[in-house]
């Protein structure tokens, strides 16, 4: 009985199989979707000044509390315009943003650095913002270097669509109770890294000198420790042709940094991205980490301010620092804005001085109001204060990193992350690395001036 | 004759009635949200990705946008070698996973459908990991694999392995490590379904073998397998392509290293559209695994001959 049932509904059985796979396969497909629609290209209008407008945070979680704090001085200030926050992961949010270009649902205004922002301009995705600053209060008030390092991430015309809020440094962080116990000197040179890297290291009893970054982000830190070491200053030769990245003293820069791998940090390094590699510092048994002014105030609540320094990246055998630029943060109004004129608003309050000094003050990174670079917080905040020194006292060259090329994402994350693990692994050399991303490079540039004519 | 024909002829079976007061165009007005639910949320988007597939399209370099022809799918099958190692990588992934979800998943069933005390809840603890979501199950194993918080810091304290070492990060473990983590989660979801069919065999079966002197060992595979092939095909073949198209737990846990070991190729897929914002040749590689899944579903339904009679 029970086999002439199963023989009677055998075509029932082949009918549901067949839509049930036919659904799962269709999704496989539907994964991979994109109407293409084009609301970058919505021109927006400037509204009534007054009403809801949207705002989206590029470092949701992290600075949320900031915004919110900012967001209800500006209601307060400003009754009649209402403010959405919407706090979206710095991982996440360029795909976030690029999917709102391409489907709809783009905010008013939201923050746009300088790593993305040549992206979002090419999808003719923001606002000019160059006629309404030179009309504004702001005007003259903002830091000259991250406007201008804004309009060179731009796209390369020279127009302004994001203005800066704030600028970050590399940052060497270390243990001074640690490097006092070893009797090591202050790292301020590469030398002295290396040679506490090496000191500090007893991995049979879980203490490392140095934790390296392997994972997500670990180009630009890889990049910043080459060129630290080598002192070349410029991302490109005179033609700007032709990268220096591959530099044969770039090349031995990196093969010394990479050699540090397992020798002084924990192998575990390799798929660390910076969230992994913050919080295996701040578990308290590694001497050194690379990293940026944002993880000061984590690096304070786990281990105490008198516990460790961030100071600038060590200089060379010259005497001389080189760093590789930061992304400057910044704020942008996005062309499809149906209230430009409220978001501008929001722009200019979130700028003022005051409010300027609130956020970097939470962030613990440079203001770009120049009055806000002098408030009293900063001296009390070594890394920034050190950082903002060290980027105006003319003690630092800054080797540029081409955020403007719509390809530069793609070749210092998904081309050649997984390059760099090989290289920290052993499966790849340093040179075959760095010729790997010049060519890249070459070929991204050259496509870039022959659009750009 | 034809008088005993007509009496030996059985009478006809009520015709039914149809629904009178029912307007002949309700079943379609009931079906149609449905339908235009597939038609946005399925029909349209994979005809996109089909349109995109055969375009240049990469919404940062407009300049570059426009007809391709056929030419990303020439560019996935002659000049990138990612393609080949991704794709290969993520059969390797689903013959294992499904494998032993499989073999673990039926030695639970089989377990769990006997009569024991406790038994409650020991269905509940095997289908518990089922449960949780996928973010919190990657959330779950990036801790227990974690070096510093982790299984391998612990072992560490006892003498075994060196500190600071992650079976994730090495490219000689990464593999089982990521192995387990999926196990953990995929073996309930057989489990669950065996379990049910398990529970729909005749128990006269079982007892006219044990008369007849069967083995446990000749019941199982003269009784229960048998009964269980459907639902082992079609599990098997649902959780083959859900694995083929997994991206949550590899991502979170490895993000598809080190060094592209653990990459596959629907991660590929993904860091090709998002990160490189390559849609037009990303389309074409989702095109590709949709028809070699298509392919290989349609073979594996014939060869295991679905739904056909038993012997």
């Amino acid at each position: 009985m029970k086999i002439s049932n199963r023989t009677s509904t055998t075509g029932r059985r082949r009918t549901t199989a067949a839509v049930a796979l036919g659904a799962v396969l269709a999704l496989t497909v539907t994964a991979c979707g994109d109407d293409g629609s084009g609301a970058g290209g919505d021109k927006g209008a400037e509204g009534s000044g007054t009403g809801k407008i949207v705002f989206w945070d590029n470092n949701g979680g992290v600075r949320t509390d900031v915004w919110k704090e900012i967001i209800a001085a500006f209601e307060k200030e400003h009754p009649d315009i209402d403010v959405e926050y919407v706090g979206i992961a710095a991982t996440e949010y360029q795909s976030k943003v690029d999917t709102a270009i391409q489907g709809g649902g783009l905010p008013d205004v939201g923050g746009v650095g300088a790593a993305m922002l040549a992206g979002f301009a090419a999808q003719d995705a923001l606002e000019p913002l160059d006629e309404r600053l030179a009309g504004s209060p702001l005007d003259g008030r903002l830091n000259k270097d991250m406007v201008e390092s804004l309009k060179a991430a731009g796209g390369g015309d020279g127009t302004l669509y994001s203005v800066p809020t704030s600028a970050n440094n590399g940052v060497l962080y270390y243990r001074t109770d640690l490097f006092d116990k070893a009797g090591l000197a202050e790292p301020t040179t590469w030398d002295a890294f290396y040679e506490a890297a090496g000191k500090l290291t007893r991995s049979g009893r879980n203490e490392f000198g140095y934790t390296i970054r392997g994972g997500a982000g670990s180009i630009a830190q890889a990049l910043d420790a080459m060129y630290g070491q080598s002192g070349i200053t410029s991302f490109w030769d005179e033609g700007r042709e032709k990268t220096t990245v591959n530099d044969p003293r770039n090349v031995e820069a990196l093969e010394k940094y990479a050699a540090l791998y397992k020798k002084a940090t924990p192998a575990a390094d390799v798929n660390n991205d910076f969230t992994k590699m913050v919080a295996q510092w701040d578990s308290g048994t590694i001497g050194m980490v690379n990293h940026n002014l944002g993880s000061y105030q984590d690096h304070v609540k786990a281990l105490g301010a008198d516990k460790f320094r961030g100071i600038p990246q060590p200089t060379g055998a010259s005497g001389k620092r080189v760093q590789v630029s930061n992304p400057v943060d910044g704020l942008g109004v996005f062309k499809s804005s149906k209230n430009k004129e409220a978001a501008w608003t929001f722009v200019e309050f979130a700028l003022s001085r005051a409010q300027n000094s609130r956020f970097n003050e939470s962030a613990g990174q440079v203001p770009s109001h120049t009055d806000a670079a002098k408030d009293e917080w900063i001296s009390r905040a070594e890394p920034t204060k050190l950082a903002a020194q060290a980027l105006n006292d003319g003690s630092t060259t800054i080797v540029q990193l081409p955020y403007y090329l719509p390809d530069w994402n793609t070749i210092s994350k998904a081309d050649n992350e997984p390059n760099f693990q090989k290289v920290l692994l052993g499966k790849m050399s340093a040179k075959a690395f760095l010729d790997t991303m010049a060519k890249q490079l070459d070929a991204a540039q050259a496509e870039w001036n022959e659009h750009k004519g | 004759m034809a008088q005993a024909a007509a009496v030996a002829k059985p009478p006809a079976p009520p015709r039914r009635r149809r629904a009178s007061h029912a307007p002949r165009g309700l079943p379609y007005l009931l079906i149609g949200p449905a339908l235009l639910l597939m038609l946005g949320f399925i029909a349209y988007p994979v005809l996109s990705v089909f349109y995109y597939s055969l375009q240049d399209y990469n919404p940062t370099k407009p300049w570059r946008n426009g007809y391709a022809g056929l030419g990303n799918f020439v560019r996935v099958f002659t000049e990138d070698p990612q393609f080949w190692d991704t794709l290969v990588f993520s059969a390797q992934w689903v013959f294992v996973e499904v494998g032993l979800q499989l073999l673990f998943g039926l030695a639970l069933a089989l377990i769990v459908n006997q009569t024991f005390v406790g038994r409650g809840i020991g269905r509940a603890l095997v289908f518990s990991p089922w449960a949780v979501s996928g973010v919190l199950t990657s959330a779950i194993w990036v801790l227990l694999y974690n070096s510093q918080t982790g299984v391998s810091r612990y072992l560490a304290d006892l003498g075994l392995g060196e500190y600071g070492t992650s079976w994730l990060s090495d490219p000689a473990t990464v593999f089982p490590a990521a192995i387990v983590a999926d196990l953990w989660r995929g073996v309930p979801f057989f489990a669950i379904l065996l379990l049910a069919d398990l529970q729909s065999v005749p128990k006269d079966l079982y007892e006219a073998a044990e008369v007849d002197g069967a083995s446990r060992l000749q019941q199982f595979r003269h009784i229960t397998l048998p009964h269980l092939k459907d639902a082992i095909i079609l599990s098997t073949l649902l959780r083959a392509v859900w694995e083929f198209n997994n991206v949550d737990l590899l991502y979170t846990l490895t993000g598809g290293g080190p060094a592209g070991e653990t990459t596959t190729l629907p991660l590929y897929i993904a860091n090709t559209s998002v990160d490189a914002h390559d849609f037009g040749y990303a389309s074409a590689l989702t095109t590709v695994a949709f028809v070699i899944l298509l392919f290989c579903s349609i073979a594996y339904l014939r060869l295991s001959k679905f739904g056909g009679e038993k012997k």
